[in-house]
């Protein structure tokens, strides 16, 4: 279970996130939704230890997430980030194999094991076939697909992804969200794509200028109130799907 | 496809093996030939052999190794193929508390030159840290002209000190030429657990070297304390360049054009780039040397401005290359 312990994060002098205070339960697929520059990258570097938040803490099954040594913060929770570093020309199955770092003792090589892992977790996000291929000859799509199989190689119990899905086709961004149904992980996802949310998502985090508007289940937060009062946009349910009016 | 081409790895012991082999056939070439020739015969009681050519050849693979190794390990830890101590003006700074060294009288020390080189070029590197970074990401370009323009700034200052102390001139030009013309034992004993230790420490955070290029957070995400690594690697790899500067001065573009030449044929994987690139470097510098001082016997070039005349149109070409993507 993660618990956010009235986390303020202030940069310089203005405040990102103001005293939120929210737990988030395992097994669960956690949405976390705003407008833009709402705090919702901030929430993810939070829990992932990235950045100490100026007040409050982040605990992850009751201990504070800056307590943890780095490897076993790695073997608790993996990240999947909205840029991805492609200076250096690894393949994606090298990229991917990063991901079981956490696991590796220093000076040893991968062991059987580690690809295997390695092979499940790219057939699983269907990029087996781009093994070989290097950062600049795949599309942008691919690449996240790849990055969402590093981060699964790291056999995390909690997932944390900003925006995942958004570079990705329809047929891939249903085939994202059904694996992490089926995962079972604990994970936490900034979308932004409402009715996809709705259909996938089991709870909602709700931002609004840095502070959590709407706690609780996914369905009885994204009501069209909370969306007009939250992005200024109007609209209304109709066969359990947001509609928008304009 | 073969299952074995995808899989990235440690170095494979055979080509370790291979390379150790040409190396040590070219040091037992390469110290034949200098101002004086040796034929095998000659060698056992030729005190020129031992005294002086054998010294500069081990130098010679020591300093190659070494400029190597922290060329890779650079480009790691500030995520750019450009960057080696030479380009970033380490090496310059190195140079700069070393002749500094030689004006306050500090040889007589064992380490004095040494630890003043270390102090300048540990300075440099953090100068360079604070200016070139901007959030946590290094601009190539802002990294680059810190780089160059530190360089001139410091061999400004060395020109600076030799007009005023002139009678020292000769002995600081040679620092920032680069050459293993006085090599001897006493700097081979000096640089060695030097070299080892710190050589010792890249490798041992080699797949860290690895996580750092997919960028700082997310090495952090994959257990990788960055931080840490990034000091004390930085702090190896300052030393080892130091060291090296203070024993034969400035030998530029050795640790980008070592480091590319591996990448290009084994990967990526520092795993293997490392431990390639020092035995490579190792050679690579030895030869250059052996043509520095053969090509116009008697007199000798600076080795520096041979590999310079190699690596800065390597340099250029990789600027060339990388427009594109920048």
């Amino acid at each position: 279970m993660i618990t956010l312990d009235h986390i303020t994060v202030d940069f310089g002098k203005r405040r990102i996130l103001d005293n939120i205070g929210a737990t988030i339960a395992d097994g669960r697929i956690t949405a976390v939704m705003g407008p833009n520059g709402c705090g919702k990258t901030t929430l993810l570097r939070c829990i992932g230890g990235l950045l100490e938040p100026t007040a409050g803490q982040v605990l992850i099954d009751g201990r504070r997430v800056q307590d943890f040594a780095a490897r076993a913060l790695a073997q608790k929770v993996a990240f999947v980030r909205q840029q991805v570093h492609t200076d250096f020309e690894f393949s994606a199955f090298e990229n991917v194999l990063m991901g079981r770092n956490p696991y590796q003792k220093r000076l040893q090589n991968e062991s059987q094991a580690d690809w295997d892992i390695v092979e499940q977790c790219m057939r699983q996000t269907g990029t087996w076939h781009l093994r070989l291929a290097k950062p600049h000859e795949m599309s942008g799509g691919e690449l996240q697909r790849v990055m969402i199989a590093r981060a699964l190689a790291q056999q995390t119990p909690v997932l944390l992804m900003d925006e995942p899905v958004s570079n990705l086709d329809i047929a891939h961004q249903l085939e994202i969200m059904r694996l992490l149904r089926e995962t079972g992980k604990s994970v936490v996802i900034v979308i932004h794509d409402l009715n996809l949310a709705l259909q996938f998502c089991d709870d909602l985090l709700l931002f609004h200028e840095g502070r959590l508007l709407y706690n609780g289940s996914m369905a009885g937060g994204l009501t069209p109130e909370n969306i007009g009062m939250v992005y200024g946009v109007k609209s209304h349910m109709a066969e359990g799907r947001i509609i928008f009016d304009y | 496809m073969s299952n074995k081409s995808y899989k990235s790895g440690k170095a494979n012991g055979w080509v370790m093996l291979g390379l150790s082999v040409l190396l040590a056939a070219t040091m037992a070439v390469c110290s034949l030939f200098g101002a004086v020739d040796f034929t095998w015969d000659e060698i056992q009681d030729s005190q020129i052999f031992w005294q002086l050519r054998l010294p500069r050849v081990i130098m010679g693979a020591l300093v190659g190794a070494v400029l190597s190794v922290c060329g890779a390990a650079y480009q790691s830890i500030f995520r750019n193929p450009l960057t080696d101590p030479y380009v970033l003006g380490v090496s310059s700074g190195a140079s700069l508390g070393a002749a500094v060294a030689i004006l306050l009288g500090l040889e007589a020390f064992l380490w004095g030159v040494g630890g003043m080189a270390l102090a300048a070029a540990l300075l440099t590197v953090l100068l360079i840290y604070k200016i070139a970074s901007i959030g946590n990401r290094m601009h190539t370009t802002t990294l680059l002209l810190t780089g160059v323009c530190l360089t001139l700034l410091i061999s400004a200052v060395i020109s600076f000190l030799m007009v005023l102390n002139q009678e020292k001139m000769d002995s600081i030009i040679f620092w920032t030429m680069g050459s293993f013309g006085s090599s001897s034992w006493t700097d081979v004993w000096m640089l060695l657990p030097v070299a080892a230790v710190g050589m010792g420490v890249v490798l041992w955070y080699s797949r860290d070297l690895n996580l750092l290029l997919a960028g700082s957070e997310a090495a952090q995400s994959m257990g990788c304390e960055v931080e840490k690594v990034k000091r004390v690697l930085l702090v190896a790899t300052t030393l080892m360049v130091a060291f090296a500067v203070s024993s034969c001065g400035v030998i530029g573009f050795v640790g980008l054009i070592v480091p590319h030449a591996v990448r290009l044929v084994a990967g990526p994987d520092n795993r293997r780039v490392v431990p390639y690139a020092m035995l490579c470097g190792a050679i690579f510098v030895l030869l250059c040397d052996t043509l520095a001082r053969t090509v116009l016997r008697p007199s000798e070039l600076p080795v520096g401005s041979l590999t310079s005349m190699v690596g800065a149109p390597l340099f250029i070409y990789l600027l060339y290359k990388n427009k594109k993507s920048y």
